[in-house]
């Protein structure tokens, strides 16, 4: 008779930790980030504006690519975990041990959101360097008379550059960016289960990325089309992340509103989770 | 192909539950005016369909960047209607945006309706001027939807009003009145900068309201809350109406010079 082990946090650690330094090894990964840094970077190179229109430039872009090049990452991060685990025989050595195969999903989603969100602080970094810069080359133009403002208005004009350079609403925008990608991961985890191809996680993954975005309006367009409504529920509502735009250019974003999209992504992200350990835990391997 | 069905039953059931949560997030968006227009047929043939799909993919605010940058060429290439249609669509993307209402009717009341009047095409001078006049309507009609956009920032009641100064009061009589109203808006606003007031208090003497603008410098002088004010300015103009209007020696701020 076999011993059944109970769940182990540690255990799933373990794995989490081991898939992000899988991860972190690829040479996609690398490549990815080191073009979302150089993305990042070239945002500071609009120079012939107001700057109003150089800082939402910068923004616009960084926010941007952060959102593009953490896409890729999360799933093509996450599309190759279970294909290479099966295809190097990995995954019979470690199922073979007291690991139960939930632990063993779950540690394989948890690497994939470190990798995520090891990536979007290193592309914060950037950013922040980046609007950092751009704000003194303004300020040090403005101060220099290069912008023409008049002499009693500089000080108004320096607390103006500063107060758009930096608005902590940006967290906010992060927040739910990591959010988003916390679910295109838990996506790509529960197509990987149960297909063996990693170009086929990727590319279901990607039109879920786009019927994400294009639900709110074909809800609203299809409201009185009650299959077609059921047919899009199991599609997340990923344009209610879209929060960044509207940050910068001043909305006020208030956490309530943080607070019920990041709940809804964390219990879209519980649900996908469960059903890739359904699915896997009834998988003959 | 059992575990799948329950897999999917698994997804969709809760998801369904999920739908009124979904509806008060978008209610939500709605009611704080996020995003802008919804990519329809007609914006998707002018806009294209690669851009249109980057709209799609959640990124409106790169792409209202783009077309933006793009109107700056058609500018200098003397393109107007290009520009100007590109305008109107950057706006309908992020009609939240203060400063695509705000450049965007700079460029058509200063930038275009120049280039419009100057056009050789033009055949005669009244041509030109007929055509400027036009552009710089366009332009006030542009920025009151602005308004309506946003009417809980100062910056385009503050534009208005220096439209209506800059470019109207060259041709209609109640243009300075009209600016002062608009100054006066802005001014309503906390974070409005100084020289608003000053601008507003300029604006109610051009428009032939003397004394309401005397009262009005007097007010500024007599606020010392404002380490920022260009005092100078404020003593100039108080002591130069206080002169002009022959004000009594005791409601004076500063007393007349004596020979």
């Amino acid at each position: 008779m076999t011993e059944r082990v109970g769940f182990s946090m540690g255990r799933v650690g373990t794995i989490a930790v081991n898939t992000f330094t899988e991860s972190v090894r690829q040479k996609v990964y690398n490549i990815l980030l080191i073009f979302a840094l150089v993305a990042i970077a070239s945002a500071s190179f609009f120079a012939q504006f107001s700057f109003s229109e150089q800082l939402k430039f910068v923004k616009d872009f960084c926010l941007g690519a952060l959102s593009v090049f953490g896409a890729l990452i999360a799933i093509v991060g996450t599309a190759q975990m279970l294909p290479a685990e099966l295809e190097n025989r990995t995954l019979y050595t470690i199922l073979a041990k007291p690991v139960r195969r939930f632990e063993f999903v779950l540690g394989k989603y948890l690497g994939s959101v470190l990798l995520i969100c090891v990536s979007l602080l290193i592309m914060a970094v950037m950013f922040g360097g980046v609007l950092w810069f751009k704000e003194h080359k303004l300020v040090a133009d403005a101060l220099a008379g290069a912008t023409g403002v008049p002499a009693d208005e500089l000080p108004q004009t320096i607390r103006q550059i500063r107060a758009e350079a930096f608005d902590s609403d940006l967290v906010k925008g992060a927040l739910l960016i990591f959010v988003k990608l916390g679910l295109l991961a838990a996506v790509t985890l529960l197509v990987s289960t149960f297909s063996t191809s990693m170009v086929f996680n990727v590319a279901v993954t990607l039109m879920v990325f786009v019927a994400g975005h294009l639900r709110g309006p074909a809800a609203e367009m299809w409201a009185h089309r009650p299959v077609a409504l059921a047919l899009l529920a199991a599609v997340p509502d990923l344009g209610a992340f879209n929060v960044a735009d509207d940050i910068i250019i001043g909305n006020v974003i208030p956490w309530r509103h943080v607070g019920l999209v990041a709940g809804y992504g964390l219990v879209r992200i519980v649900i996908l989770v469960w059903a890739a350990h359904l699915i896997f835990s009834r998988r003959e391997i | 192909m059992r575990t799948k069905i329950l897999a999917a039953l698994v997804v969709v059931g809760p998801a369904l539950l999920l739908a009124p949560v979904e509806r008060r997030i978008q209610a939500e968006r709605k009611h704080l005016k996020y995003g802008g227009i919804p990519v329809t047929r007609q914006v998707r043939e002018v806009i294209g369909q690669g851009t249109a799909m980057a709209l799609l993919a959640g990124f409106r605010g790169v792409v209202a960047d783009f077309l933006w940058i793009q109107s700056q060429t058609f500018w200098e290439k003397r393109e107007w209607l290009r520009q100007y249609r590109n305008i109107e669509l950057v706006t309908l993307l992020q009609p939240q945006s203060v400063l695509f209402w705000d450049v965007g009717q700079w460029h058509m009341a200063w930038n275009i309706a120049y280039g419009a009047r100057t056009d050789p095409a033009n055949r005669t001078e009244a041509a030109g001027i007929k055509r400027e006049r036009e552009w710089q309507e366009r332009a006030r009609e542009f920025l009151q939807r602005g308004i309506e956009n946003i009417p809980h920032r100062y910056n385009l009641y503050f534009a208005m009003g220096w439209l209506y100064w800059q470019k109207f009061s060259k041709w209609q009589p109640e243009a300075y009145a009209r600016a002062a109203e608009y100054f006066g808006r802005a001014l309503a606003f906390p974070d409005a900068p100084l020289s608003i007031g000053r601008l507003y208090a300029h604006a109610l003497e051009k428009a032939g309201r003397k004394r309401d603008a005397y009262a009005y410098w007097k007010m500024l002088w007599e606020n010392k809350n404002q380490p920022h004010q260009a005092w100078n300015v404020v003593e100039r103009e108080v002591k130069r109406l206080e002169n002009e209007l022959k004000i009594p020696e005791n409601e004076r701020v500063f007393l007349p010079s004596r020979p």
